[in-house]
């Protein structure tokens, strides 16, 4: 290498060297910078984690508040829809009394008469003047009252039969297996009170034959409460209202028809009906619970399904379709 | 014909970088003597060294030029602590430089009469005009304003504002052996040339656009009639505003769109101070992008200009970039370069800066506009 070329090569290598130098400083300039951005950096990361911790502890108390909330709510929703069971029993129970009311006070106007009677007898017999006419008057009153007093009697207890076991079935809900049709019978004379001094009239129609195992008292509280409401929502003052109740056998299920010629329900309520608390009637005590009931013992006890259909003014037809056998649970 | 010669040096000693570019000058011009030399310098040189270099190389050269935060080239590409130098020759272009001095003084008046001086030593009316303006002493718009007014709406205005590698504490501009502060160096372009630009920033308007209701210059008060930081906070929630997110402002009846970086804000009153004046009436919407959007607008404003150059072929380029591009590219800033240098081709003479603000029209034929963030083409040559 000649003095020149060493010259050139020193040169280019302290070019090299200052510009190596100056990238350096350059580097060192920006990772000050860097490392200052990165604390910048730090603290706002800090203050967001503070933050979020912050907020996740304020979520976490709403959690809890909103799970004590959810509970008790769930609690109040099942006191609610107890008591609403027991007010429908506390109806059932006020309209059969009405109903005995009458073969009751009959009997003890019969029994006052036949007392009456027998009374008068036993003093014409200590007097001596009790004639043959007066004894077979007697007879023949005595008669008509034991006969009398026998209807009467055995009215009234049909009537607490019949109670007694739509009230049993529906306290307790107890699975048994039972004829249908007949059944639907019995709910529905237990109900007659509530049509009393009105137009309406109810029918039932169906296979008198109609087995099922399931739970009776489901099925009479689904009955009174559908009856409770065509008779609360559908109707007005003097309508002459035609509700039917029909039952048939299908393949693999038993069809349960209800069906009222009532006011209907608007397509915007309609799919609300079976929300717990959904009622157009509060202002009348309503409690919005009655059809989320009926909702509850058809999907759940009944391991069956519900469905409505029903027009402003077509009246509402409900289907319910009920397995033959209950899967065990 | 227009020669056109490119030197450029990372040599951080400011003799021997100035002697490298000129090296590198002198080897394209093959001895013809240049008219006029753009000079574009990181901040760290003694820049009076490098002038009088020049000046003893080309003594009749009229040389503009300013302080960067990072320089471009079509010999070192992208560079910090380097030094270019473009120099222009013509027998058939005509070149006339101008300053105006001591421009915060009355910044649209200094400018306005540094122009007018300017032109009347020119045989023919500018075709256009390269200006290198400070940024840190007067208001861009105040300064693009002067030289407007002088030049008319129509001839447009291309260049950069000087800048100081962030610092934001003063910046030089350069006019013949001068190393100046608060003054506006310019070159008139007239006679038998040719030239396109290209704008393009890669940020794209997003969320609703809303109505400045009060502003100032360059502070926003009120947008929608809310506090301004309001506006910002409902996008980004409420993080600083800042150069990441600017502000598309839409001039009145204007569908194109400029940029307005945060500088800083005023969170007891909601306001911010945003890179360059807001026009009355204007209205406003944030703006995002992603980084490879940021690097394809270069490519954007390369082919915006190609498209529109009236000539067969361009002689030579410049870039202006904001600096805040390169902030916010960090290492991958050098993309920029690379995105568009296989577009064009290899021997055509390059050079361009990192700016604190661009110079260019909105659309051909409207006035001129202070842009931020984004970058800015000019290609020049002879039909």
């Amino acid at each position: 290498m000649t003095s020149t070329d060493a010259e050139t090569t020193i040169r280019q290598l302290q070019k090299q060297n200052r510009i190596l130098a100056k990238q350096l400083k350059r580097s060192e300039a920006d990772r000050a910078k860097l490392e200052d951005f990165n604390r910048d950096k730090e603290s706002i990361l800090k203050r967001i984690i503070c933050e979020l911790q912050e907020s996740q502890s304020v979520l976490e108390k709403k959690g809890q508040d909103l799970e004590q909330t959810l509970h008790e709510l769930t609690l109040t929703q099942s006191k609610l829809v107890e008591a609403e069971k027991m007010a429908a029993l506390g109806a059932l129970v006020a309209g059969v009394a009405h109903e005995i009311n009458t073969p009751i006070g009959t009997s003890i106007t019969l029994a006052s008469t036949l007392g009456d009677e027998t009374k008068d007898l036993v003093k014409a017999m200590a007097q001596g003047s009790l004639k043959r006419s007066r004894f077979q008057n007697y007879l023949k009153v005595a008669q008509n009252c034991a006969a009398l007093l026998f209807i009467n009697l055995d009215r009234a207890g049909q009537l607490v039969q019949s109670f007694k076991q739509v009230a049993v079935d529906q306290s307790s809900l107890e699975q048994r297996t039972f004829l249908v049709k007949p059944y639907l019978m019995e709910i529905i004379t237990s109900l007659s009170p509530h049509f009393k001094n009105t137009y309406h009239q109810i029918d039932l129609v169906g296979d008198d034959t109609i087995t099922l195992n399931s739970y009776p008292g489901a099925i009479a509280q689904i009955v009174t409460n559908l009856v409770t409401n065509s008779l609360t929502h559908a109707y007005g003052d003097g309508d002459h209202g035609h509700i039917t109740l029909e039952v048939c056998a299908k393949e693999h299920y038993i069809l349960l028809r209800y069906k009222d010629d009532g006011g209907g329900i608007s397509e915007q309520n309609l799919s609300k009906i079976f929300e717990p608390f959904f009622t157009t009637a509060r202002n009348r005590g309503g409690t919005g619970l009655g059809l989320h009931i009926i909702y509850n013992l058809v999907t759940q006890n009944l391991q069956g399904q519900i469905s409505v259909s029903s027009q402003p003014d077509q009246g509402t037809q409900f289907d319910i379709k009920l397995p033959v056998h209950l899967k065990k649970n | 014909m227009l020669k056109i010669a490119v030197g450029h040096s990372n040599d951080p000693d400011s003799l021997e970088a100035a002697q490298e570019v000129l090296e590198q000058c002198n080897q394209d011009l093959a001895g013809q003597a240049p008219q006029v030399g753009l000079l574009l310098t990181a901040f760290d040189f003694e820049h009076s060294i490098i002038l009088e270099q020049i000046n003893a190389t080309f003594p009749d050269l009229q040389l503009i030029g300013g302080t960067t935060d990072g320089e471009l080239s079509s010999v070192l590409e992208f560079q910090q602590d380097s030094v270019t130098l473009m120099l222009l020759a013509s027998d058939e272009v005509e070149f006339q430089t101008g300053v105006a001095r001591h421009v915060s003084q009355n910044p649209v008046e200094l400018t306005r009469q540094a122009v007018v001086n300017a032109q009347a030593q020119l045989s023919s009316d500018p075709k256009f005009c390269i200006a290198i303006p400070e940024s840190l002493t007067a208001s861009g718009d105040d300064i693009l304003q002067g030289l407007q007014t002088a030049l008319g709406a129509t001839v447009p205005i291309l260049g950069g504002a000087t800048a100081d590698q962030a610092e934001m504490k003063c910046t030089y501009q350069f006019f013949n052996q001068e190393v100046l502060q608060d003054a506006v160096p310019f070159l008139l372009v007239g006679g038998n040339v040719v030239f396109s630009y290209g704008v393009a920033s890669g940020w794209t308007p997003i969320g609703k656009r809303s109505q400045i209701t009060k502003a100032d210059k360059n502070t926003i008060y009120e947008i929608d009639g809310k506090p301004a930081l309001d506006f910002y906070h409902y996008y980004i929630n409420n993080f600083v505003p800042s150069a990441a997110y600017p502000l598309a402002v839409f001039p009145a009846g204007e569908d194109r769109f400029f940029l307005r970086g945060s500088l800083t804000h005023d969170p007891e009153i909601g306001s911010i101070t945003v890179s360059g004046d807001i026009p009355t009436d204007a209205t406003v919407q944030i703006t995002e992008a992603s980084l490879d959007a940021i690097i394809s607008a270069s490519k954007a404003a390369l082919t915006d200009a190609l498209k529109h150059y009236p000539g067969k072929q361009p002689d030579a380029a410049l870039f202006f970039s904001c600096s805040w591009r390169r902030y916010i590219l960090g290492t991958r800033t050098k993309e920029e370069y690379q995105e568009i240098s296989t577009s064009l081709d290899s021997n055509l003479p390059i050079c361009g800066f990192y700016t604190f603000g661009e110079l260019a029209p909105l659309r051909d034929g409207g006035p001129t506009v202070f842009h931020n963030t984004t970058f800015t083409t000019l290609l020049l040559g002879t039909p």
